[in-house]
Formats: C-alpha cells, structure tokens, sequence
C-alpha cells in the first residue's frame, strides 16, 4: 500500500522533469530564420573572405558586427552563382537598397559596453573563442528568440557536446558556441587578473 | 485510486519538487528581470559609425561654430570648436542641445501652401499694373506689398529685397535700430557701461565676450538683479524705465552740465552719475551698450571718443552686382505710415527680435490685411496670422548667419543641414520670391561665388583647422568647403565710425496709476522666445531655479503679499494692452513694485518694455 | 572576487571649478543631460523632483543692495573618496568605486529604488526617476549609444560621463596602450563651459588642475568635516563664498529666494 502512496509523487516528478527539460526548451524559444540562407563556408571557402573582411572595425574603432548591406552589395550587384538564396537576396535587398533586418546572436542588454579592441589587441583572441566556428556552418542557425527576454538561446552557449549545434553530415561536426552571460566574461577576466570594477564593463 | 485530492496534491508537490531540478524556474526568473529592463518602454540609442560633422549654428546671430558628434550621419551632441576667432570654441545652453530642434513638440509641419503661394501672388500682381491678366477688381495703389525680416544680414534678406524690388510698391521692412551697420570690438574696451543689455547673458558671442571678460570692468544698469547685473563688477539699481533718464544724465555730465533731475528719475545719486561719468572717460576706451528702452545711450559711444575705436562700422560681405540694382531699400517699421500695408509677410523662420504685435498691426489696413507668417512656432506671429507656412529648424536648413554686434570683421558662414527636413515645410525666401517670379534658388552660391571673387580675407575649414586666404582657393572649393563647415573671415578694415543711426527710442513710457500699480520687466527664459527650444530645456527653468520658466512671474514677498498671490499660485496678468495667465513666484531678489516675468511672444504682446500692469490672483 | 594584480595607471579624477568665472549659462546643465540621456523634465516635475546630474545654484551674502554679492556654483556628484555613503548604504551593491579611476559608479540596473543612497548623500547629488522617462517623438534618435537610458524608478546620478571615458579607453586600445591618452578624456560639461569654469583632470598627477586646486589655499571643498574627501575643488577669490562649502554656516532666516 505505501509503494502505491508514492506513484502520485513520482508521477509529478517525472512529468514536471520531462515538461523542463524538454516541453519548456521547445516553448521558451520562437524560432526566428535569419532574412537571408547566408552560407558562410561559401563566402570562406570559395570566396576566400576572412572574418574581418566583412566583420570588421570601422574607421571610428567601434566595431561593425554585422556588416551593412554596402558591404555584400560591393560584389553582388549581380548573380554571382546559382544559388536561390542569393537570386532572393538581391531581389528583396539590393535591389530595393534594404538593409536586411538580421538577428544578432551576440545581441547584449542595454548596460553592457564591449570593445572588440583590446579582446582583439591585447588578448589577442580569435573570432571562434567567443562567437564559434561560423565558417563551418553551411545555413544560419535559425535565430532561437527567447519569448520572454528577446534575447537569443546562443547567449547560454552550447557548451556541453550534445547541446552543440550538428553542421555537417558526420555526427563528429558540431560547433561549440561558447556562452556569452555575464559569467562567462567574467569567468576569462578572473582567470587572466581582470577582473576589477563594474566600470570596466558597464555603462 | 482513492483519496483523489490527497493524490493531486502528492502529484502537485512531486511535481514542484522535480521542477527545482529543471532549468525552467531558474531561467524564468532570470528572463522575468531581463524583460523588465524592457518593459517600461525605454528606448534603445541608435548605433553606427561615429563621425564628426561640421555647422555654424544658426540659433541666434553670434552663429557659433559647432562640431557635432553623429552617430550614422544622426547628430547626438553638439559642441563647440576650440580655438575659432569669432566664437572661440564657445556654445551657450541653446546651442548645446540644438540638435534636438527638430524633434520639439507643438512644432509646425503643415500649412496651407498653396493658398499663401496665390494671395502674396495676387498682391504682387494687383499692385503692378503693367502684369498681364490682371484682375480689375482689388487695387489700391497705396496699399502695399511688405516683407518684415526678423533677421536682416542674410542673403535670404537679399533674397526679399529683390523680391520686393520686383513689386511695385513692394516694401522690405526691419524692426529697424542703430545696430544695422555698426559693430562692437569688445577686446578694445577697458570700461563697458550696460544699460540692462544681457552683456554675461545671451549677448553677442558667448564664448568671445567671456574670453574678453578679464580685460575690461563691467557696470550694468537695471532695474532687476538679471544675472548680468548680479556677475558685473558693479550694480547700479535704478528705476525701472529710468534707462532713458540715466542716458541722458550720464551724456549731460560728460559735458558737466547739472544732473540733478536725471539722478531724481533714476534713483541713484549725482555723485554715482558723475563717478561713471568719470569713469568713461578716465579708464577708456569706454564703450556704452543701450538696452531696448534706451536706444539714445548709443550716442553715448561717440561722446567719449569710442566711435571708430570700441564701435566700429561692420560691413557686409561682398554681395553680387546685379542684386544691388532695383532691389528695394531697408526701411524701418517704424518709418511706415499706419494702415498702409495690405499684405505683410512676416519671415519668422530665423529667430529675432520679438516686435510686439500691436507695432505691427497698426501698419496694416483696418479691415482684412493679408498677414503670412514663416515660421516653426505656433507661439510667435503664427497666432495673428492668416496662412501660416512652417519651415525647417536649425540643424535642418541651409543659410547663412548675420554678423554678430560684437564681431567688428565682416564674416560669411553657414549653417548646413545635418539631418533632413520633414516634407511639409518651405524655404521661405525662396518660397517669395518664387510667387512674384523671381528664381532665388541658388543665391547662397551666387553669395559664395561674390566672395570668392573678391578674393579678400580668410577661410577656415573646422575639420582640419586651416585657415586660407580666399584667393588661394578655388572657387568650388569654396564653396564646398562652406558646405562642410567653414567660416569666411574679412581682412582688418579700417575702423570707420558706424553709420549715422535713429537714436529716439520708443518713447515716454506710460504713467503709474493706481490700477496698475506695477512694473513689469521682461527676462530671458530658456523655453519661451519665438524659436523652438529643446524640450530639454526644463532643465533650466523647471527643474531648477536658474531662470524663470515659461509663463511664470516673480513678485517681491511684500509686493505678493500686497497682491494678494501666493507663491506658486495662478494669476492673471494684466496690462493697458490686455490679458495673460502667469504662475507666481515669490523672489526676495526682486525689487519691490516689479513685476519680473519670462519674455515670451505673448507677454511681449501686452507688456512691450516694461508696461504698467497688476497681478490678480486666481 | 576582485583581482589583486593592479590594473595599469591608477587615477583619481577630479574636478577643479571656479566659481568665479560661472556666469550660471547652464551650458553645462543641458550638454550633461544630452550626454547622459536625461530625459526632458515630465511636466509635473519641480526642481525638488527633476533630474539634473548636474544642477547650478546661485549662491549669495547674504547682504542686500549694494553690498550684495552672488557666485554662480555647480553642483554634481562629489565622487567621495573615502567612506562613500552611497556605497556604504546600497543593499543592492548598485554602486562601485573603481580603484582605477576613483569614479563612484552608479549601475540603475541593479538599483531597486529605495533611495537610501539619496538619504545618505550629504550633497543631494543624486535623482530619482519618479516617472517613466519620455523623449519626444523623433528625439529618442538624438540618444547617445555610449549611455544607457534608465527606467523609472531606478537612481541616478553623474558618474563623471563614463560613456566618453569608455570611449577614451576604446581609442587608446586602438593605439595599442593600455591606459588612456591623457586630455582624451573630458566630461561633457568641462567641454561645454563657454567660460572654461570646469577644469577636469587625476588628483594623481601634479600638474592636473584639480592637483593644482587642491593646495590652492583660496580652493575649498564642500562639507570637508564629514570626511568623504570629495573630490571636485572649488576656486573663488571671495571669502564669503570660500565659506560656502562650511557646514556651521546656517543661512540667516529671511524671506525665500529662488535662483
């Protein structure tokens, strides 16, 4: 009679782990496509494009993340493949001049202020160590906009094997997002005696 | 299975306790803060490239020269540029937030465009009788076409000139004054003697008055405790309206003659006459500014030997041949015969001097007079006008500055736009001369290419700091580089005396009666005027006590008292010329029996300088 | 946890004001709100319950007419650097002094609202936003992106314009130094003051301004006895106003008088 007393218990444990562990991801998050099938491994491979060709510091110092439409619209002005992706691309943007209304993965809260300066300069890092390595993703991720906070699911990061992103077709292909809370800066300044003031960091 | 509730609430609890062990209550916690970092609404600032652009702003006529941080191609501040020769890297409070002009609530963006285009069209027509087609109905030779220029200096001024000289009849009018023509070289004075003109506060260049401020001592003479009167080395407190008498008194012991009743009118004592009297001539150079009530004090100037030395003749920067002939000449206001004017175009897009409206309104025919104003405010003229056409604001427009009164050296600059205008509004030089056939579109170039031509002066670039004798630039260099932020500078001319200028001022002020027991005095406010302000500007005025607000009068605690206001109550202003509503403030710095209240269009409409009037509480 | 290895150059900046030179234009009120993205007063606002990180009184003797003389003083946050009281008393730990620079930084992010920072200030330098803040339609695009907006309900107040210090630090980062271009770094107000009252520099270095002032027998400091070492030195040949910063000075009873 007692093991019995137990069911409803466990019951509402194992629903209440499952709906969290699986119900409450798939709710959480309103995935949202990027405008444009941007394949990067083109634009790396084929193209022969670094990262900072696109990605790069303006002349002020502050840093473009996401490169204005200028920028792709310097090579295509015309097809330059086959692909429908690029026909769409300069359809619905080039020509009409639109900036395409890209998500931005990195998107930090109002109060943070980052310079890619001294992480670039002094710390000398690579663009992988903090936004992943993009240029083995061949599509966009989808943009995973958390419903309630906006912001996106790449900020908790995929740190963990199987919580890492699957790019390619072998199962040893995944790319490892490195998370980008507050935490996980302050995680980097701490191990390299950075860690001061909240000046530093905030405005 | 038995006992349902007992189950449920097992279950309940089951799940509650393996929720702990779930991310989704630690995550909605941490989405909950995050998304009320948002939820009130505040707004997220726009980001881009920083980049500096370059003005000369065109808020009042010192036209500071300005650098503007923009983000992509938005300015977000403003500040001065260091070391520039006319305004020396200075930029006062409205400057400071000009950028924000656009932007000001109650701004004017529509009007009846067409209909204002057709009626200053037929006017023109109607008073020329060699156009073709016209009506034979209205014409009255003697009532006349006018355009009254707030801001006389500009080559939109000259825009009007021709326009009016193409009209027959046409009249360019200004509110006229010894300033026209005549400069201030504050750096030669050694004794400034200021009948309430706002020397510390608003007067001429900011940053070129405060620069020369060491090197000369200041006596300011007001009525009230302005901020000039309360900086300056010394405060001589006379009666309000009493300017005139200490003028007078002041020029009658230069030339020792007695100044008993001067003393008696103003308040101070023979001795304080003959002291500045004194002082004038023995630390000279001296140079006297009148204040609005005072003009004949400028007389002053040449009495002890200031004109040519401390007053100086200004002119203008070269202007275009063919625009001197046929255009029509600059006529005071005051000049024209009451009820003469059928049609007044009132150029309000630049802010000015605020005439009170019944000086204009007597000009105009009695019944139905056609009034058109250009401007931005719906505060200002816009309240008496027929049509009322809205032009762009300062970081918007493309026009060129006056000279400064304390700026002896003639100088061309311009304020270019920095964000664009919303569509509704016109250009409204252009916009006149186009109604009476005249093409005016390109006469800023046409400027800039008289100056270059005459090959006189410098040219500083504010990107780079240069400065370039014009012949050694090209002529589209020129002008590209007024477009970027430049100013044009005379050579040293040599110091003439200024013009022969009307010295009457505005005449016997009106009697005290035991209706109207007070003074009222205007001062300057941060959010009235006839130009937008930034909304910004509460700052000043409502969030702090550092100037007076909009609609609000200070009052003596006694002279409240005798009132019957109290501190922060409503009240009723009221004078010979009517009616408006005002907040009291009770101020102990007031003198008794004065009214000090913030200058806006509508108080200025009743008041003039300084009205007889009382206050009756609401 | 604080690291322990010294962050590079260590500055106490401070500020160096003449008091005699202020003609109280208010330039600097208005280029500090602009900076700082103070929203424009809501119309219910008063000076008790505005925000003016920076805010100009008008001072005075005391004396009526003739003998009455006035200074213009500017007022914002003191940058107390001992025993600051708003950080002692924060239950949210929404302040921090940095070691490295001295500024007493305030974070409206985490700050709840309870204003004990404001009870425990003696300089009343610090504001609350009692109402939503609202820019005008179109005005939200004038907003500086160095500074981020607050909501209501949160404190604030002048934390020496961090949005351009962060941009000083970004500039000598593309230079390749670690520490800032001296004279890269200038408060907003300090570049806005027509009569180059404002004077901005490291209480560190002895040639700064505010180095200078501070062994200036004629420069003061306000409420020096409360022991916050204040960092913002006041100048004025007047001795009346040198006693200005004295709290023993109670204002003799008279009629209100408003700026």
């Amino acid at each position: 009679m007692n093991s019995w007393g137990k069911v409803p218990i466990l019951a509402g444990v194992l629903t209440s782990l499952c709906v969290g562990w699986i119900g409450f991801p798939r709710v959480i998050y309103k995935s949202r496509p990027q405008p444009v099938a941007f394949s990067h491994p083109v634009h790396a491979q084929k193209a022969g494009l670094l990262c900072v060709d696109c990605h790069a510091p303006r002349e002020d110092g502050t840093y473009a993340g996401v490169p204005p439409l200028s920028r792709c619209a310097g090579c295509h002005t015309a097809n330059l493949g086959p692909s429908a992706a690029e026909k769409q691309f300069i359809a619905e943007y080039v020509k009409p001049k639109r900036e395409p209304e890209w998500a931005v993965y990195a998107r930090q809260p109002e109060n943070v202020w980052f310079s890619h300066t001294p992480h670039i300069r002094f710390a000398k890092l690579e663009c992988e160590e903090c936004h992943g390595g993009q240029e083995r993703s061949d599509q966009p991720r989808p943009y995973l906009e958390d419903r309630i906070s906006g912001y996106s699911r790449d900020i908790w990061g995929y740190k963990a094997a199987n919580h890492s992103r699957r790019v390619g077709a072998s199962p040893d292909d995944f790319i490892v997002v490195p998370g980008m809370k507050m935490d996980d800066c302050i995680a980097c300044h701490r191990s390299e005696g950075l860690e001061h003031s909240c000046l530093d960091c905030h405005k | 299975m038995p006992d349902t509730r007992r189950n449920v609430l097992k279950f309940i609890g089951g799940a509650a306790a393996g929720a702990m062990f779930t991310p989704a209550p630690w995550r909605l916690i941490t989405d909950t803060a995050l998304w009320s970092e948002n939820w009130p609404g505040v707004p997220r600032p726009l980001r881009g490239e920083i980049s500096a652009r370059y003005t000369n702003c065109s808020i009042c006529p010192a036209g500071c020269a300005v650098r503007a941080r923009c983000v992509g191609g938005q300015p977000v501040s403003l500040a001065g540029v260091a070391g520039h020769p006319l305004s020396r890297g200075g930029l006062c409070a409205f400057g400071v937030a000009g950028h924000q002009l656009p932007y000001c609530p109650g701004r004017l963006t529509e009007g009846l465009v067409e209909a204002a285009a057709g009626a200053i069209a037929r006017a023109a027509a109607n008073c020329n009788p060699d156009a073709a087609g016209t009506p034979a109905a209205v014409c009255y030779p003697a009532e006349r076409v006018a355009v009254l220029d707030l801001r006389p200096g500009r080559t939109a001024s000259w825009t009007y000139r021709r326009a009016m000289g193409a009209v027959k009849g046409g009249l360019y009018l200004t509110a006229g004054g010894p300033f026209s023509g005549a400069a201030v070289d504050l750096a030669k004075a050694r004794t400034v003697l200021s009948l309430g003109a706002p020397v510390l506060d608003g007067w001429g260049t900011p940053g070129n008055v405060l620069a020369e401020r060491a090197h000369f001592r200041l006596i300011q003479a007001e009525a009230i405790e302005s901020r000039t009167a309360s900086l300056a080395d010394q405060w001589l407190r006379i009666r309000p309206g009493s300017a005139p008498a200490l003028a007078s008194g002041i020029a009658g012991a230069l030339k020792k003659a007695p100044v008993a009743d001067m003393a008696e009118a103003t308040g101070l004592t023979e001795q304080q006459i003959n002291d500045v009297a004194a002082e004038l001539t023995q630390h000279g150079p001296a140079l006297v500014l009148p204040g609005d009530d005072c003009l004949e004090a400028w007389a002053i100037n040449e009495q002890v030997g200031g004109f040519g030395v401390t007053v100086v003749a200004r002119t203008e920067p070269p202007v275009p041949e063919a625009w001197t002939k046929g255009c029509a000449p600059v006529t005071p206001l005051a000049s024209v015969a009451d009820g003469s004017i059928r049609t007044l175009i009132i150029d309000e897009s630049a802010s000015g001097d605020y005439i009170p409206w019944g000086g204009i309104r007597r000009k105009l025919v009695a019944d139905n007079p056609v009034v058109i104003a250009f401007t931005s405010s719906p505060a200002g003229y816009a309240r008496h006008s027929l049509f009322v056409l809205p032009t762009a604001v300062y970081p918007e427009t493309l026009e060129d500055i006056p000279g400064a009164i304390d700026s002896p050296r003639a100088a061309f600059r311009m304020a270019v736009p920095l964000v664009a205008a919303p569509a509704g509004v016109v250009n409204s030089s252009e916009f006149v001369a186009k109604a009476v056939g005249l093409d005016a579109a390109t006469a800023l170039r046409e400027r800039a290419d008289a100056i270059r031509k005459a090959a006189r002066g410098v040219l500083i670039t504010y990107a780079d700091g240069r400065s370039r004798p014009t012949a050694q630039v090209a002529p589209d260099d020129f002008w590209k580089a007024l477009n970027e932020g430049a100013c044009w500078i005379d050579t040293e001319a040599q110091r003439a005396a200024p013009p022969a200028a009307d010295w009457t001022g505005p005449g016997a002020r009106p009697a005290a009666s035991p209706r109207l027991p007070l003074v009222a005095v205007l001062t300057e406010s941060a959010t009235a005027a006839t130009a937008p302000a930034s909304p910004l500007m509460t700052k000043l005025d409502r969030e702090s006590n550092l100037r007076l607000g909009l609609r609000r009068a200070a009052l003596h605690p006694e002279t409240a008292r005798s009132c019957g206001a109290r501190d922060g109550g409503r009240a009723e202003l009221e004078t010979s010329l009517g009616k408006c509503r005002i907040e009291v403030v009770v101020d102990a710095s007031v003198p008794r029996g004065i009214l000090q209240v913030a200058a806006s269009p509508d108080v200025i409409d009743i008041c003039g300088a300084g009205a007889r009037c009382r206050v009756l509480p609401l | 946890m604080i690291s322990e290895k010294k962050p590079g150059k260590i500055c106490r900046y401070g500020m160096a004001i003449d008091i005699d030179k202020c003609t109280g234009c208010g330039a600097c009120m208005i280029a500090c709100a602009v900076e700082n993205n103070v929203p424009p007063g809501n119309p219910g606002a008063t000076d008790l319950t505005g925000i003016t990180w920076l805010r100009v009184f008008k001072v005075d003797n005391g004396e009526e007419y003739p003998r009455k003389e006035s200074v213009y003083f500017p007022m914002m946050c003191q940058q107390c650097g001992m025993e600051t009281p708003c950080y002692l008393v924060c239950p949210q730990q929404a302040v921090d002094v940095d070691p490295a620079t001295g500024i007493v930084f305030q974070m409206p992010e985490r700050c709840l609202g309870c204003r004990y920072c404001m009870a425990a200030c003696p300089y009343h330098s610090r504001y609350f936003n009692w109402w939503d803040p609202k820019w005008p339609a179109g005005m939200e695009k004038t907003l500086n992106p160095d500074v981020a907006p607050r909501m209501r309900g949160v404190v604030e107040k002048c934390n020496y314009c961090h949005g351009r210090w962060h941009a000083a630090r970004q500039r000598a980062a593309e230079a390749g130094l670690k520490d800032i271009i001296p004279g890269d770094y200038v408060p907003a107000c300090v570049e806005a003051c027509p009569a180059g009252a404002i004077q901005f520099g490291d209480l560190n270095d002895p040639a700064s301004a505010p180095a200078k002032a501070a062994g200036d027998p004629e420069s003061f400091r306000l409420l020096v006895s409360l022991g916050t070492e204040p960092k913002v030195y006041y100048h004025s040949k007047k001795e009346w106003a040198r006693r200005i910063g004295d709290p023993s000075r109670a204002p003799a009873p008279k009629e209100p008088s408003r700026g």
